[in-house]
């Protein structure tokens, strides 16, 4: 007789859990990411994984919270694509900071309370310090710097709002120095790095005509590429192509996500690693030398969607259980009946004069061949997204059977170029062939090398989460400024809004003659747990500096306080600060050594608002669900073989 | 076939089983898992099985009592009493299973016989009934349609009830209003006749996204996850279109022959055969000019292209649970075969398609052609667990305004409607005790007690209200139910306490508090003035609670009565 148990939490080992957990996050942030061996016992089989998506993917989890926290995660990375790792951070930093109230004896009820006054305030100073990517990282004349830079202060108030109203508000933003925070500290550091001064109020009033301007992508995608610096060059290499193409608009750069593959090439080295126009795929030999003879012609195309096999039937289609097939002996065999599959298809092909098919499934080994033979390249595996491009660019129809093609459903002006012969580098005879829409599509192609199979995933992953920091980023319209400042801020915010709430309990209780409305009064608790909050971003930042390298953790804590005292002080987060974040990445990537010298220019550093948002809320989420839940009901046991354990009880 | 051969084993019989110390300790257990759930403030539970399945993060009675099952059938009883209640009102679950287990454990603590008991409570739940229906009643509100203003309220206290959910007081309103809206949606503005038929509001979720995206829209919504094919669309607005919809598969596939065995000759070649039958329903539908091709299984490819070919959408796996919003809204008749032509009647009309586009999810908005009372919530939260709750609060929540058409009124929640009403049963039981101590026929003493264990039950579920240590009190004015943080004394109370838990008395110096569970003298709860300005906070689903107050009391009723279980062994 099945069961159910109940596991009572008195000790709030979820959060526990959550914050060990956690922990797997710790080297996967900051701009230097270090690789994992994870081994399986059983198997003795091992993969290398870099981000915290792949470790829990690997990990199979089973413990209720490991599950939520794995959910969590993949629910980001679906949309987002970068992230996890701050998120799973902060969600072990929480909900160490939940489990630090609860022993100082405050209310589960309290603890949600002033955490989401919390996250209110963070992400307001997420929305304050946000910077339009309009026209972002456009040189401009000094005199025009400063007022740049106070224009983003008038931002703080406006979010991304109207520039062009900024005009009527520079004399108030003047007299305003530092009591807004904003990300016009950042845009200084880059501005004007060497002559920059806090209380300079020489504004110049010289305003520029504004115009919407355009992102400058290859500046965002440098700032956004957390030291993944390679990959994010491919990034904007697919961009500039991506640009080049868009015949509507040529002055406008832009970044279609959707319409970038991933080719990945073992075998080379990574400085093979590149972008071309088109679609990139992999072939055997014998495809090969068709591709060869089909190069530099105007070839014709057929989308399948399935497979195309004779047995291949589309999804949904059930295949009758009880049918037996009455034979007599003169009957033809099950394979001629498949000869005569191929025989209609390939006279249909050759009827419509088709020389490419692209299918999403898998074809019969037979028909490639007869395929080869007349001269009709067949390629697998094609993505939906592909297909979905080369229809919209060529015309064809994608069509589940072969047999429902006509003369609509075929492309035309398809072209097939050889894009590399690999066959010398390795083993098993490969070329890559460049299948591409003569121009009018933006389709484009991500060739990803490397000589280590185990690394080619990472890469892959490094990749897409480049390319979608740079979409978002342009979706968002908006950037944060990066390297701990916005968390810099967010601490000092949080800090100030405890000291506040501290300071107004204290006075309300000296006085006690007066009368307040219990309902109105602020919760005496959420000064420490604000506290707390703000400690787990300290620890963040302190995290990602140490990875950044050439800093212990004490180092690191020092220099943020250090910092968060210049601030109160009125001082502005110093250049030096955001510093330490780049002499570190420097240390570790041999690409940007030339950064160094003091005559180039500053890297600026930025981060996603979305991402940034939405990681941190999904991790205060995980937080909250485990910090409530006290019992986790366990189904279906068999109460005669577990029922000893001590913490179970059984109903 | 070992089973078979096996000895029977003996079946259990358990004499008295409240005495059972094992069976006691479960209901225990039971309710100290239920009572730690409810309100706001509840805790919640990770339900999964020990093979590790997915892990569900609730504190929703529904959900945690599927999930519970016990080796007692005793148990067992009482689950599947509260989960039909569950199953009708969708509301008060928790309450009704805190109540009932309350009451069991009470009379089995004052050690009176069984009969008396439930002699009793019967009596009492009369009391209670008829005095929430009594015009003069202290704890109910009349529900007002002229405003949206009460039925938001007792939306978002069934929304704010659920923890799990993870809403912030903004994302808690907007879902609030949201379910309001769709609950008008599907109220017939003008059907004639006095019955009144309800449309139905489709719920689709939509993970990855902010609570606040969430939306409503009059009409259905349906998946289109075929992105090759949306090109066409730009034609169809404004004008009817024609419409047919399919409950049959037309995969072309030999699915409807069932089990058993075909014998066919090698030459036969069915798939096409079936699929010449397709492309005949296709002509056929081409003819009749119809615009819009549903199935609720799966189209063949080579039916849908050549529909397509012909400007038709076409939309397969529908599903089962959008077949029936979807005849509503559109008049058509399901076709279950493909082997007649399609009789005239059997089409449908829609109007205006448009895409919408929610996430990853591509959407087909169809609308009704003339009045329809069908409605469709997108609802979209951060994770799926978060948005599971969701979804099952969103129901729940539509089910208990629909409530509110047949009997307009709401009662107080936050506890008020609880202590309220034990002060009441108090006051008027002695004030009737002669004439109900000769129709039960008990001694005073027993009397007393019944109605003790009764009353105490009761606050009980007022008290379950409060996880964080804090004191419930009542006050002997109105007999209202407040909470006191646990950090403070009761002497600086008065600067402590906020209003009531309903949300309708002010704390004013001069009132006098006790503490539940204590003794406190009687006192007739004075029904408030019906003052306009103050509104109540919380409000709690009438049908629902005085269904589950009758569920719960029936329940613990026929518990105390149950003499022996005999649990069959194999």
């Amino acid at each position: 007789m099945p069961g159910s148990t109940i596991i009572n939490h008195r000790q709030h080992v979820g959060l526990q859990k959550l914050s060990a957990l956690a922990g797997i996050s710790h080297s996967s942030l900051g701009p230097n990411k270090k690789y994992k061996f994870i081994q399986d016992d059983a198997s003795g089989d091992s993969t290398l994984v870099c981000s915290c998506f792949r470790i829990f993917e690997s990990l199979e989890l089973t413990c209720a919270v490991g599950q939520l926290v794995h959910e969590t995660i993949q629910a980001h990375q679906k949309v987002y694509h970068t992230g996890s790792g701050c998120m799973l951070f902060l969600a072990g930093a929480w909900s160490h900071a939940a489990l630090e109230c609860l022993q100082r004896g405050i209310s589960v009820a309290q603890i949600i309370l002033a955490m989401s006054e919390g996250m209110d305030i963070c992400l307001d100073v997420c929305k304050k310090s946000s910077v339009s990517t309009e026209g972002l990282g456009v040189e401009q004349p000094e005199s025009c710097t400063k007022t740049s830079a106070r224009l983003g202060l008038q931002m703080s108030k406006k979010p991304i709002g109207d520039a062009s109203q900024t005009s009527c508000h520079l004399q108030e933003t003047k007299t305003n120095g530092h009591k807004t925070l904003n990300g016009s500290v950042q845009r200084k550091i880059k501005l004007s790095r060497h002559s920059y001064e806090a209380k300079s109020e020489n504004v110049s009033t010289i305003l520029q005509p504004h115009q919407p301007k355009h992102p400058d992508i290859a500046h965002i995608a440098e700032g956004l590429s957390h030291g993944c610096v390679d990959a994010m060059n491919l990034v904007v290499e697919a961009s500039r192509i991506q640009t080049k193409n868009n015949q509507h608009d040529v002055s406008c750069s832009t970044f279609d996500v959707n319409k970038v593959t991933s080719c990945v090439l073992l075998g080379l080295s990574e400085e093979h690693s590149c972008v071309t126009p088109g679609c990139i795929v992999t072939l055997s030999a014998e495809q090969a030398s068709v591709a060869h003879h089909l190069k530099e012609q105007h070839l014709k195309v057929a989308l399948i969607n399935g497979d195309l096999s004779d047995s291949y039937r589309h999804l949904g289609f059930n295949r009758p259980t009880g049918v037996q097939r009455v034979t007599a002996p003169s009957d033809l065999s099950s394979s001629s009946k498949e000869e005569e599959w191929i025989e209609k298809v390939v006279t249909l092909l050759l009827k419509l004069e088709v020389n490419l098919i692209l299918i999403s499934g898998l074809a019969s080994e037979k028909l490639i061949l007869r395929c080869c033979r007349y001269g009709i390249l067949v390629v697998e595996k094609v993505m939906a997204s592909v297909l979905k491009a080369f229809a919209t660019a060529t015309g064809a129809v994608p069509v589940t059977y072969a047999t429902q093609l006509s003369k609509h459903c075929v492309g035309i002006e398809v072209t097939v170029a050889i894009w590399g012969d690999l066959s010398s580098h390795e083993r098993r005879p490969s070329t890559t062939v460049n299948i591409s829409t003569g121009g009018n599509s933006d389709l484009v192609t991500v060739i990803l090398t490397s000589c280590v199979h185990g690394k080619l995933q990472a890469l892959e992953d490094q990749f897409w989460a480049c390319a979608y920091r740079l979409h978002h980023a342009l979706r968002d319209k908006a950037i944060l400024p990066g390297a701990g400042l916005t968390e810099m801020l967010c601490i000092h915010h949080l800090q100030e809004q405890a000291e506040r709430t501290v300071r107004h309990y204290r006075e309300r209780n000296g006085d006690s003659a007066q009368q307040t409305k219990a309902g109105t009064t602020a919760n005496p608790c959420s000064g420490v747990v604000l506290h707390l909050m703000a400690d787990g971003l300290i620890d963040y930042i302190s995290t990602v500096l140490v990875n950044t390298g050439g800093i212990s953790k004490v180092g690191a804590r020092t220099a943020v306080s250090q910092q968060l005292r210049d601030y109160k002080e009125g001082v502005g987060f110093a250049a030096k600060f955001s510093q330490l974040f780049l002499e570190g990445e420097q240390d570790g990537s041999a690409a940007s050594i030339s950064m160094k010298s003091s005559e180039a220019p500053a890297v600026k550093i930025y981060d996603n608002l979305s991402v940034k948002q939405e990681a941190w809320r999904k991790a205060l989420d995980v937080v909250f669900l485990v910090l409530q839940a006290d019992a986790e009901i366990i189904t279906g046991i068999d109460q005669k073989t577990d029922g000893a354990q001590g913490n179970l009880m059984l109903l | 076939m070992m089973s078979r051969l096996a000895k029977k084993s003996p079946s259990l019989c358990t004499d008295q089983p409240l005495d059972n110390t094992d069976i006691c300790n479960k209901l225990y257990l039971l309710r100290h898992l239920l009572t730690s759930c409810f309100g706001p403030r509840g805790r919640l539970k990770q339900v999964h099985n020990n093979i590790g399945g997915r892990v569900v993060t609730t504190s929703t009675s529904s959900v945690l009592l599927s999930a519970v099952s016990s080796s007692q059938p005793f148990i067992n009883l009482i689950k599947i009493s509260i989960l039909n209640h569950v199953s009708r009102f969708s509301d008060c679950g928790l309450f009704a299973a805190i109540l009932c287990l309350s009451i069991i454990e009470r009379a089995k603590q004052s050690g009176l016989r069984g009969s008396v008991v439930i002699k009793v409570n019967k009596y009492l739940l009369d009391l209670c009934t008829c005095y929430l229906q009594q015009e003069d009643c202290g704890v109910r509100v009349k529900l007002d349609f002229c405003s949206s203003q009460n039925l938001i309220k007792l939306a978002r206290s069934s929304i704010s009830s659920k923890p799990a959910c993870v809403l912030t007081e903004q994302e808690t309103l907007h879902i609030s209003r949201l379910a309001v809206q769709a609950f008008l949606l599907t109220v017939p503005c003008n059907s004639p006749g006095t019955t009144v038929t309800l449309g139905k509001t489709v719920i689709v979720s939509v993970e990855g996204h902010s609570v606040l995206s969430s939306s409503v829209f009059p009409g259905l919504l349906v998946d289109m996850p075929d992105v090759f094919h949306l090109n066409n669309m730009e034609y169809l607005h404004s004008n009817p279109l024609r419409m047919v919809l399919f409950s049959a598969s037309l995969a072309g596939d030999l699915s409807e022959l069932g089990d058993g065995r075909i014998e066919m000759h090698p030459g036969v070649d069915t798939d096409s055969q079936i699929l010449d039958q397709l492309l005949e329903l296709g002509k056929q539908v081409v003819k009749d000019e119809v615009k819009l091709f549903v199935c609720q299984k799966v189209i063949h490819p080579v039916l849908q292209q050549y529909l397509r070919s012909r400007g038709i959408i076409v939309i397969e796996r529908l599903g089962i649970t959008l077949m029936e919003p979807l005849t509503q809204l559109t008049g058509a008749q399901p076709v279950a075969t493909l082997h007649t032509t399609i009789p005239p009647q059997a089409y449908g009309k829609v109007r205006d398609l448009t895409i919408r586009q929610f996430g990853s999810k591509t959407m087909l908005h169809l609308q009704p052609p003339g009045e329809s009372a069908i409605c469709t919530m997108i609802l979209s939260h951060r994770n799926e667990t978060m948005l599971s709750e969701l979804k099952v609060v969103c129901q729940k929540t539509e089910h208990v305004l629909r409530f509110t058409l047949r009997e307009p009124s709401a009662l107080l929640g936050g506890g008020c409607t609880e202590t309220h009403l034990a002060a009441y049963v108090r006051h008027k039981s002695m004030k009737e005790a002669t004439e109900a101590l000769s129709s039960l026929g008990c001694s005073q003493t027993d009397y007393l007690l019944g109605i003790e264990g009764f009353c105490r039950s009761l606050e009980s579920v007022a008290t379950a209200l409060e996880h964080d240590d804090g004191k419930s009190l009542l006050d002997l004015t109105h007999a209202h139910h407040w909470t006191l943080p646990a950090d403070v004394m009761k002497e600086h109370m008065e600067h402590n306490l906020g209003p009531c838990g309903c949300g309708l008395v002010e704390s004013i110096p001069d009132k006098k508090w006790t503490y539940l569970h204590t003794k406190y003298p009687q006192i007739s709860p004075a029904p408030l003035a019906r003052d306009t300005a103050v509104q109540p906070r919380v409000l709690d689903s009438f049908t629902a609670k005085v269904n589950a107050l009758q569920v719960a009391v029936e329940t613990a009723n026929l518990a105390l009565d149950v003499r022996y279980v005999i649990h069959d062994m194999n």
